[in-house]
């Protein structure tokens, strides 16, 4: 197996019920790639995510992880190998600040007393500072989750994944419901998560948002793979085209 | 800013227990003797207690509706186990640990079920009220000799202080720290405020439900033992009502019963000011039934207070 490869998955089929989601698709993602996920709504992105990370899992086919065959039985299982995912909205406890949001899960702890208590004042330096070296500031760990933009909660879960150590970053619609400025700053970690040589899948609809970042676009519609570009060899004009035909709408 | 946050939380409580302090300074005039603190701080410290497991139950994005009526059951097992001859401690274990029960049947139906926590609760409030009046055939229940293990619940500390407000102020500070510097404090606030974003990072959301139900009810019926331990007597009818006190309490406090948001030092303030109103209208000579009309004016200000501080805070 090619030693660039950082995650492979093979042939692989999901149904559900009579429905039949993925019929047979072979995805994988370089070291240090960017790759887009594109498709339409119901095309079979994130039931393909969701087996990569082990929420599902796949009827028939295969996971090569690090060139080794895993099984993922659930997303702890694979975020204990290195892959995050950023959902939408599940990424964030709004409510929340910074810093617990940073550690959720993950918390700092210091023992005293033989009881184990959140080590409070490093986890607000870690985060903040942390955030600062991959290029965000921001106020105050203290800041309450509902006061940031849509762009640096994106930011915040982003960070979080890379300092967690993650190897490769699942985005879910990252720049969905973001301004144009928002979305260059996105645009921007995306492409400082690369130089860190962490790979990303950049889920969405929108090939004009992942055309800039991306190395590499995975075409989906209707649980089949349609297109497998470098992003040389197409335009996104290209791309639209593609998927519109094979969704039976037509390019004009 | 911590310290700015925390204190604008409990804003609305504050500021209700400050103008309700005045002014019934002003009407009575025994308003601030030590009798007075000692016995509002009793009341305070009986709700309280409860208040404080309402507010891990809310704060994770539930309601415990049958608090009133485990408020009742605890002390009824320890007084029938008592009066049985049992030793006072067994009895006092075995009576927790039905109160623990309690709670994790309500964790367990809500969890397994998927039905609202108001509903089972509501449920199982009706429920244990009726076996209590099945098992007692409606008559109190007296305790037929004096107990040391009683005493340390609710008999006096000295200066008219009871064990119960010792007790309050001990678990106040034991679940002030659990909420706000354990990671279980940190899971119970993000199952409350987004339960997707919780599981998605791990956080066992069930057990931390249930676990918060089962602490509701030792907490609840640790408060009823306090009154137990006061009167030396069970009526069946204990604690009616309870439940919708302790919510009050909890949410003049700052917490949001849409879960997510709230403060442990707000429900003990919260707890408090309800316990200065009743003695408050009682020194101040004013029939008992105003009581529950002033809670509810209270409870309405002091909530819309604390809507606009949380806007401020929390968006």
């Amino acid at each position: 197996m090619n030693a660039e490869i950082l995650v492979e998955m093979k042939k692989i089929v999901k149904n559900f019920g009579k429905v039949q989601a993925l019929k047979g698709v072979d995805f994988h993602v370089k070291k240090g790639e960017v790759v887009g996920l594109l498709g339409d709504n119901g095309a079979g992105k994130s039931t393909l995510i969701k087996i990569l990370v082990g929420y599902h899992q796949p009827d028939e086919g295969e996971i090569y992880f690090e060139g080794k065959k895993v099984k993922f039985r659930s997303p702890w299982d694979s975020r204990s190998m290195g892959i995050e995912t950023v959902y939408q909205d599940l990424a964030l406890v709004n409510l929340m600040p910074i810093w617990r949001n940073f550690f959720l899960g993950r918390e700092l702890k210091k023992r005293i007393m033989g009881i184990n208590f959140l080590d409070v004042l490093n986890m607000k330096k870690i985060s903040i500072e942390y955030l600062k070296t991959i290029g965000i500031k921001l106020r105050s760990p203290n800041e309450t989750v509902a006061f940031l933009s849509g762009g640096e909660r994106q930011a915040v879960a982003i960070a979080r994944a890379l300092y967690f150590g993650a190897k490769l970053l699942i985005l879910d619609e990252p720049t969905a419901a973001l301004s144009v400025g928002e979305t260059r700053k996105v645009l921007e970690l995306i492409k400082e998560t690369k130089r860190r040589g962490i790979s990303v899948i950049f889920i969405t609809h929108n090939i004009y948002h992942v055309y800039e970042v991306a190395d590499r676009l995975v075409l989906l519609e209707k649980g089949k793979k349609i297109g497998d570009f470098q992003k040389q060899e197409v335009t996104p004009e290209k791309v639209m085209e593609i998927i519109a035909a094979a969704a039976g709408i037509g390019a004009s | 800013m911590g310290k700015d946050r925390l204190r604008l939380k409990e804003l609305g409580a504050i500021i209700g227990t400050l103008i309700f302090f005045v002014l019934f300074s002003i009407i009575s005039d025994k308003f601030l003797t030590l009798g007075n603190l000692t016995s509002t701080f009793t009341m305070a410290a009986e709700l309280g207690i409860i208040t404080l497991g309402m507010t891990f139950v809310l704060i994770s994005g539930e309601i415990d509706l049958s608090v009133g009526s485990t408020f009742a059951v605890v002390p009824m097992v320890m007084a029938i186990m008592m009066n049985h001859n049992f030793p006072s401690v067994l009895a006092l274990v075995i009576a927790l640990l039905v109160g623990g029960g309690i709670g994790f049947l309500n964790g367990f139906i809500t969890i397994k079920t998927g039905i609202p926590s108001f509903i089972t609760t509501l449920g199982t409030m009706m429920f244990w009220r009726g076996i209590l009046l099945a098992v007692t055939g409606g008559f109190p229940i007296i305790l037929e000799k004096s107990s040391k293990t009683l005493h340390f619940l609710g008999g006096e500390l000295g200066a008219g202080f009871r064990y119960s407000g010792l007790w309050f102020v001990i678990l106040t500070i034991i679940f002030w720290i659990v909420l706000e510097r354990t990671s279980y404090g940190n899971w119970t606030f993000a199952i409350g405020g987004n339960v997707g974003a919780a599981r998605a990072l791990g956080i066992p959301v069930e057990k931390v439900k249930i676990t918060n139900f089962v602490l509701m009810g030792i907490l609840a019926g640790l408060a009823g033992l306090t009154t137990f331990g006061r009167f030396k007597i069970v009526d069946p009818t204990l604690g009616v009502g309870m439940e919708l006190e302790a919510i009050a309490a909890s949410v003049m406090g700052g917490t949001s019963l849409v879960g997510g948001y709230g403060s442990i030092l707000g429900a003990f303030i919260g707890a408090f000011m309800i316990g200065m109103v009743r003695s408050g209208l009682v020194l101040a000579g004013a029939p008992a039934y105003w009581y529950r009309a002033f809670i509810g004016v209270i409870l309405i200000i002091a909530s819309v207070i604390n809507a606009r501080t949380r806007k401020k805070v929390a968006g």
